[in-house]
């Protein structure tokens, strides 16, 4: 018998890489606003030294998209003098950065260890079930994303969500979930509790 | 040099200061293993497997990152470092495939043989691995038009992306995703295009990264011989590495495999051009000139051997040499060897003012990053150089533009009776002749020999066809673009009937009734150190020109830096059965025809 005839030496035959891109979007400029805002982060650095607004970049993208798009990566590779392979690997590196399109929400569950052993992952299967979305996905209505996170600092009050990079609600239990989503589809970010502070709520333990 | 002295092992070991530990393991012999560490890239410390134990340091240290200061105690078999080694490589094999039967890196792996070196026994991982893009060899996916890339043998240490950034220029790779996500990536799996992607598979410590030329072609253990030479696909003149694969005389396929660069600081550091590397093919391809032919009194041409072949240019070129001035021109290409030059150059002198010739090669721009640190010149043939030394008119030299449009003028005007065109590069190497073809097929010259390679449109409508050799199958100088006089040694034996170009015209020369007393290379080389005295040639006669080795120990002798982790491969290597590779010892040159009369 030959070696192994079902493998198929022939190149033609390899097959591309399965890996899922992101789409392409639209091609990306700044608005003149954003443009001058990146003009003048760039300049905080030495002319050679571009690549060093990269974050700055990539965060007005995101202010502007959304999310950072493909087309985008190119545009900000122009602005900063590096390559688009350059600008994906820090986009892909750093979390608070969406490849594809997010909802107007996006939970953040903490999911390391002291909110992990609060049940946070309780709390991301509730979150899950109550939006019909596996975690890293994003509702019908396109309301909700649902992604896990690294530790939020938060580990006393755990298990912690942040919303937006920029907005908590801590101490989350499972059977809280539906009243915290109702909440955040009624009152939007102001519906969240915030930092809550040692002894803010019964059972905290005054420091 | 300010040195430091440091002890290694208990060996005291004196470096140039500012070297790291690791450099001076590597100088001394110590044995660490490493991946991430390059002697031609810069450092990263991303592997961790070359941690040292130093004394009066709190921690184990990576000793590529670690530099030299004077007095430090440095070991490397501590019991502390020795277990944190082993589980470096335990977390290393955590999800590498144990594919290497089918892997094109197996037998001259560097994780293979550091993890029977210095790793576990045994893997404690019983969980599934994690994987890309498919198991086993589908697993390869493109990447770029001259490689393939297996994402799940990747151990990540960043050697492609730094070759890419530092050497190419244009950082086309990067690590996508974090943590166990990590992955080689291009952007948009566009694959790497570059003219010196081949490299990518030379800095790759495991089979992540082949090359679609080399995949599944070989083995280690079949490529018993390897023979260190000179690359003559542009005037760079870079440093490389035949190797070849042992097989009986009678099995199929060819015997040169893969060419790989070989450590030339000067001249092409650790690294050479996909130009040079895959461009091999045509020594052992389907056009090779293997017989003479000659074109008989019906006008067809016909296969025949040397002694008639040169009596017909002997007839052919003695009609034209009456001529006039300037009756029989030859052509010269620029990938002739300084030996081919020197014996052509006898011969006209020989002949007077009937004979001229004219160099000639092909350029082409290479479209290569701003910022790449390795460029490829722009002319394609390997001694421009040294026909300007040995004083053929080469125009505006290496860089320049050559011209024939002299010689296409007297063609033209009729003066001419008779071209001769010495070509043993590949064909169209010389630049375009297709014009010539033409005029000699519209009668004008009467006759046209080409002394080649590979059969092209010019060597069918040549009257008498000489099959010459590949660099890869003579000993020969070229001469670089930086001046350099380099030896490019004979690796294969030529195919068929082909020979030696500067015998083939020494024999020329004797047809025509001009005797020139070489009779081997060597005569030539010395009467070039004379004939050249007190300059780069005086003393070419001294060159030595490598022969096939064993490869273990090429391997043990080739790349300084990259010594000593050889010395577990190719231990017990069965020998293969009737292949008739010539070594050192069993090489005889019986190919040169003897001198004799003609007519």
């Amino acid at each position: 018998m030959s070696f192994h005839p079902q493998m198929d030496y022939a190149p033609a035959r390899f097959h591309r890489s399965a890996r899922r891109l992101a789409d392409q979007g639209e091609p990306f400029a700044f608005t003149p606003e954003r443009q001058a805002a990146f003009d003048r982060s760039v300049a905080r650095y030495p002319a050679d030294r571009r690549r060093s607004a990269i974050l700055a970049a990539l965060y007005l993208v995101q202010e502007q998209q959304g999310y950072v798009s493909r087309q985008a990566m190119r545009f900000v590779a122009t602005q900063v003098a590096c390559t688009p392979a350059e600008v994906e690997d820090v986009v892909t590196y750093y979390v608070m950065y969406y490849r594809r399109p997010v909802g107007t929400y996006v939970l953040a569950v903490c999911r390391t260890l002291s909110c992990a052993l609060n049940g946070a992952e309780r709390v991301t299967e509730a979150l899950a079930e109550a939006l019909g979305v596996e975690p890293g996905g994003t509702d019908a209505t396109g309301t909700f994303t649902l992604t896990e996170f690294e530790c939020l600092g938060a580990c006393d009050r755990a298990p912690v969500v942040m919303v937006n990079n920029e907005h908590w609600q801590e101490r989350l239990t499972p059977d809280r979930v539906p009243r915290f989503l109702e909440d955040l589809r009624a009152r939007g970010l102001a519906a969240l509790g915030g930092c809550l502070h040692a002894g803010a709520e019964p059972g905290d333990r005054a420091s | 040099m300010e040195a430091v002295s440091l002890t290694i092992d208990g060996v005291p070991v004196t470096v140039e200061k500012g070297r790291t530990v690791l450099q001076a393991a590597i100088e001394a012999g110590v044995r660490v293993p490493y991946y991430c560490y390059h002697p031609g890239l810069d450092i990263d410390g991303s592997c961790r497997v070359c941690i040292v134990k130093i004394e009066k340091m709190p921690k184990l240290q990576t000793s590529c990152s670690t530099v030299c200061s004077e007095g430090m105690v440095v070991s490397t078999t501590d019991p502390e470092v020795a277990d944190a080694r082993a589980a470096v490589f335990e977390f290393l094999l955590i999800n590498h495939p144990l594919d290497c039967p089918v892997c094109d890196k197996g037998g001259e792996c560097p994780l293979q043989d550091f993890s029977y070196s210095f790793g576990p026994d045994e893997s404690r991982m019983d969980f599934p691995r994690r994987v890309f893009d498919g198991e086993g060899v589908m697993a390869d996916v493109d990447f770029g038009p001259t490689l393939m890339l297996n994402r799940n043998r990747c151990i990540l240490c960043t050697r492609c992306i730094r070759f890419m950034r530092e050497i190419d220029g244009d950082a086309q790779i990067s690590v996508a995703d974090r943590g166990n996500g990590s992955e080689i990536a291009t952007f948009d799996e566009e694959g790497v295009h570059s003219l010196l992607s081949g490299n990518l598979m030379d800095v790759c410590p495991v089979g992540a990264i082949t090359t679609r030329d080399y995949r599944f072609k070989s083995r280690p253990w079949d490529n018993p011989a390897v023979a260190d030479t000179v690359c003559t696909m542009c005037s760079k003149g870079c440093h490389t590495s035949v190797w070849l694969k042992g097989k009986p005389e009678w099995a199929r396929g060819s015997k040169l495999v893969r060419i790989t660069p070989r450590l030339a600081p000067e001249i092409n550091g650790y690294w050479m051009c996909d130009i040079g590397r895959f461009g091999y093919h045509w020594v052992e391809g389907e056009r090779r000139l293997v017989r003479p032919i000659v074109r008989g009194a019906d006008g067809a041409q016909a296969a025949a051997g040397w002694h008639d072949a040169l009596r017909t240019v002997g007839m052919l070129l003695g009609a034209a040499r009456e001529g006039g001035s300037g009756a029989l021109r030859f052509v010269v290409s620029a990938h002739a060897a300084t030996e081919e030059m020197f014996v052509l150059k006898g011969l006209m002198e020989a002949l007077g003012e009937a004979a001229a010739a004219t160099v000639h090669w092909q350029r082409s721009e290479k479209d290569q990053p701003a910022a790449v640190k390795f460029t490829i010149p722009v002319t394609d043939a390997p001694n421009v150089n040294g026909a300007r030394d040995l004083g053929y008119a080469v125009g505006a030299g290496n860089d320049g533009v050559p011209d024939l449009s002299a010689l296409q003028q007297a063609v033209n005007a009729g003066s001419v009776k008779a071209v001769y065109v010495v070509d043993p590069g590949p064909a169209g190497s010389i630049g375009d002749l297709s014009w010539l073809a033409a005029a000699r097929t519209a009668g004008r010259p009467a006759v046209l020999i080409v002394q080649a390679v590979e059969s092209s449109p010019l060597t069918d409508a040549a009257d008498v066809v000489l099959p010459g050799s590949a660099w890869l199958e003579k000993d020969g100088l070229f001469t670089n673009d930086q001046g350099r006089v380099q030896g490019a040694s004979r690796a294969l034996a030529p195919p068929g009937d082909a020979r030696d170009d500067w015998s083939i015209l020494v024999d020329v020369a004797h047809a025509l009734g001009v005797t020139l007393g070489y009779a081997q290379a060597g005569d030539v080389r010395k009467a070039i150190a004379e004939a050249l005295p007190g300059g780069p040639y005086a003393d070419v006669d001294q060159v030595t020109f490598a022969r096939p080795v064993k490869a273990s120990h090429w391997l043990r002798t080739s790349n300084p830096s990259e010594r000593w982790k050889w010395d577990f491969m190719f231990q017990d290597l069965p020998p293969v059965k009737g292949h008739s590779v010539q070594t050192e010892q069993g090489y005889v040159d019986g190919r040169v025809l003897p001198l004799r009369p003609v007519g």
